[in-house]
């Protein structure tokens, strides 16, 4: 187990090397940050001791190993509109993405999973299908456009709620919804499927052979073996859900960090980007870390195989 | 006497053979998979159609009809879908949308389709190290949020269309990586491709020419899975304002700038919308479909 562990940290490590190396990579193709930064008609020498001040003069590999230092150290720059340290900006916005986040995420699992259940376990009758029509649904119909729709219905037609900012819990229902609506579509899906599976094997024949009640084969042997595909596709989530976070929160008009990127790459503020694409990479490497392990947990078999072999 | 017998029992074959047959077509070919094809099929005619299909030009003017409701909401004939808070033509801008969401949602998946497909090869080919760094692109790209990939590339590098459109080819590129890598690597151990081999064919000649048309089914399949990812991607964007740019026009883009009409002129919006509704899932249905086909080991 110790050595999976191991193994599984590396990789995260690495992930995130690459993502720095992805952000250095694309900000120095962008544009000579002197030029960026100081005016077209700055004096050549202005900008030589620009250059030499933030050392922009040395070999790029010395400029590449110095910016892996400073993001270690926690300097991501200032941002370019009102002069703060970036991280500080993009950490105060990260409650408000989180407020709607985790609640859409909980939202997810608690329809997503007993859905794809029920309907993998009433193949072919209606909640089935139904099931399916709507999951279908969830991932052919945009986030934005969802999420206009809710509007329409719900704060200009029947007034019940506000259609944007975040004053109240109220407020966030609606963008909770929208979130939480597609990513259970696709988990319905998902879970149903890999019921289905485990439901055609040859051991779920043996359980109920020997005279388990259909209840206790379902919980004892379909669900343990149903969980491991479906805790992959829980981690993939993640992903959506901060992508889909950038498109809610600027519908909803939500102070949070997908609003934040929006107006930052509107206005091309290189250092807010930067940091929320650092954050994100972190944020991700983290949830499929915790799936791994989570892996590990489910299915003793990957602690000893799988360690060996990765 | 004899015809007496004869007749009854000749009339129902045909009828049951005829029933068969339709039962049989509708069994190859679903109404919703049929129904899909068609709106493809006319998206497809209206995208290479638009100019001669638009009544008006989508940015002409009409600042004395402006938010007029399309005809099926009491509107009348001149602007069918309605017109806009400038007074153009709902109708000429979304065809002129549908033309320019299909141009970027084709060049993006066959550049996808190409890079992805290519790097697979490569990788299957030389093994080793190649192999692992292909790999490690691939966890990488697995491993973030493409949406926020494509922002920060935006902010960096600005906007353009070319540059759009190349973006929107790097989504899904590592799907093809995977399987085309898998398959080739499969391919290789085979008979065809040893025979070829043997005979002193070089390695463009075996993957061109008898690799790739072997495993074209599945990553075709593939194409029709990404496709709709990336109409929905480029409307996202273009929705936020970060795609498409002003004056041209896109599907998102129509939802977006409609978006502020909500209350007086749900219209602008809705249209649009039920176009990228309608198109992802008709080619969700065909794809599944076309997957359950050709290739059952997808599944």
């Amino acid at each position: 187990m110790l050595r999976y562990t191991l193994s599984r940290l590396l990789r995260a490590v690495l992930t995130i090397a690459a993502v720095v190396t992805f952000a250095f990579v694309v900000l120095r193709l962008s544009g000579d940050p002197a030029l960026l930064i100081m005016s077209v008609d700055a004096p050549p020498e202005a900008v030589e001791a620009f250059r030499k001040s933030w050392g922009l003069d040395q070999p790029v590999w010395v400029q590449y190993l110095r910016y892996f230092v400073q993001v270690a150290h926690g300097d991501f720059g200032q941002s370019m509109r009102d002069g703060r340290p970036a991280l500080e900006l993009v950490m105060e916005r990260v409650p408000a993405t989180l407020a709607l986040t985790l609640p859409a995420f909980a939202l997810k699992l608690l329809l997503g999973i007993p859905a794809g259940i029920y309907a993998a376990l009433h193949r072919n009758r209606l909640a089935d299908r139904l099931t399916m029509v709507v999951s279908v649904a969830g991932f052919t119909v945009p986030s934005f456009v969802l999420a206009l729709l809710l509007v329409l219905v719900f704060a200009v037609n029947l007034g019940w709620l506000p259609s944007g900012g975040a004053e109240s819990w109220r407020h966030a229902i609606l963008p909770v919804i929208t979130l939480g609506l597609a990513g259970a579509a696709v988990l319905a899906r998902f879970t149903r499927s890999a019921m289905l599976e485990v439901l055609g094997q040859p051991y779920i024949r043996a359980a109920s052979a020997k005279g388990l009640t259909w209840r206790r084969v379902v919980t004892d042997h379909a669900l343990p073996n149903a969980a491991i595909p479906t805790v992959t596709i829980v981690g993939f989530m993640v992903g959506s859900l901060v992508a889909g976070a950038v498109v809610v929160e600027s519908v909803f008009s939500w102070p949070g960090v997908g609003r934040l990127l929006v107006v930052a790459v509107a206005n091309r503020d290189l250092a807010i980007v930067q940091t929320i694409l650092l954050v994100i990479a972190a944020t991700m490497v983290c949830a499929n870390l915790v799936v791994d392990m989570l892996y590990g947990w489910i299915d003793p078999r990957l602690r000893t195989t799988r360690a060996a072999e990765a | 006497m004899a015809s007496d017998i004869v007749a009854p029992i000749s009339l129902p074959v045909p009828a049951a053979r005829t029933k068969g047959a339709i039962r049989r077509f509708l069994e190859a070919w679903p109404p919703m998979v049929l129904l899909g094809l068609f709106w493809i099929g006319l998206m497809l005619t209206v995208a290479l159609l638009a100019d001669l299909i638009t009544p008006y030009s989508y940015t002409a003017l009409d600042l004395r009809g402006r938010l007029l409701p399309p005809v099926f909401m009491d509107g009348s004939w001149r602007h069918v879908l309605g017109s806009d808070e400038l007074g153009r033509d709902v109708l000429s801008r979304l065809v002129v949308s549908i033309r320019m969401s299909v141009l970027i949602a084709f060049g993006a998946t066959i550049i996808s389709a190409t890079l992805g497909t290519s790097l697979g090869l490569l990788a299957a080919h030389f093994r080793g190290r190649v192999e692992q760094v292909v790999l490690a692109l691939v966890d990488f790209q697995a491993s973030m949020p493409f949406m926020i990939i494509a922002l920060s590339v935006l902010a960096f590098f600005g906007n353009a269309l070319p540059l759009f459109i190349a973006l929107m080819g790097l989504n899904g590129w590592e799907r093809y990586t995977r399987i085309a890598r898998g398959l080739t690597i499969a391919a290789n151990e085979q008979g065809y491709a040893n025979a070829v081999r043997q005979l002193g064919a070089g390695p463009s000649r075996i993957y061109g020419l008898h690799v790739l048309p072997n495993i074209a089914s599945t990553l075709i399949v593939t194409m029709t899975l990404t496709f709709p990812e990336i109409i929905l991607l480029e409307s996202g964007l273009s929705f936020l304002g970060l795609g498409v740019q002003p004056p041209m026009t896109s599907l998102g883009n129509m939802v977006g700038y409609g978006r502020e009409y909500i209350t007086r002129a749900p219209w602008i919006m809705l249209t649009p919308a039920t176009v990228i509704v309608l198109t992802t899932l008709s080619i969700s249905l065909v794809g599944d479909w076309l997957r359950d086909r050709l290739d059952p080991t997808l599944r």
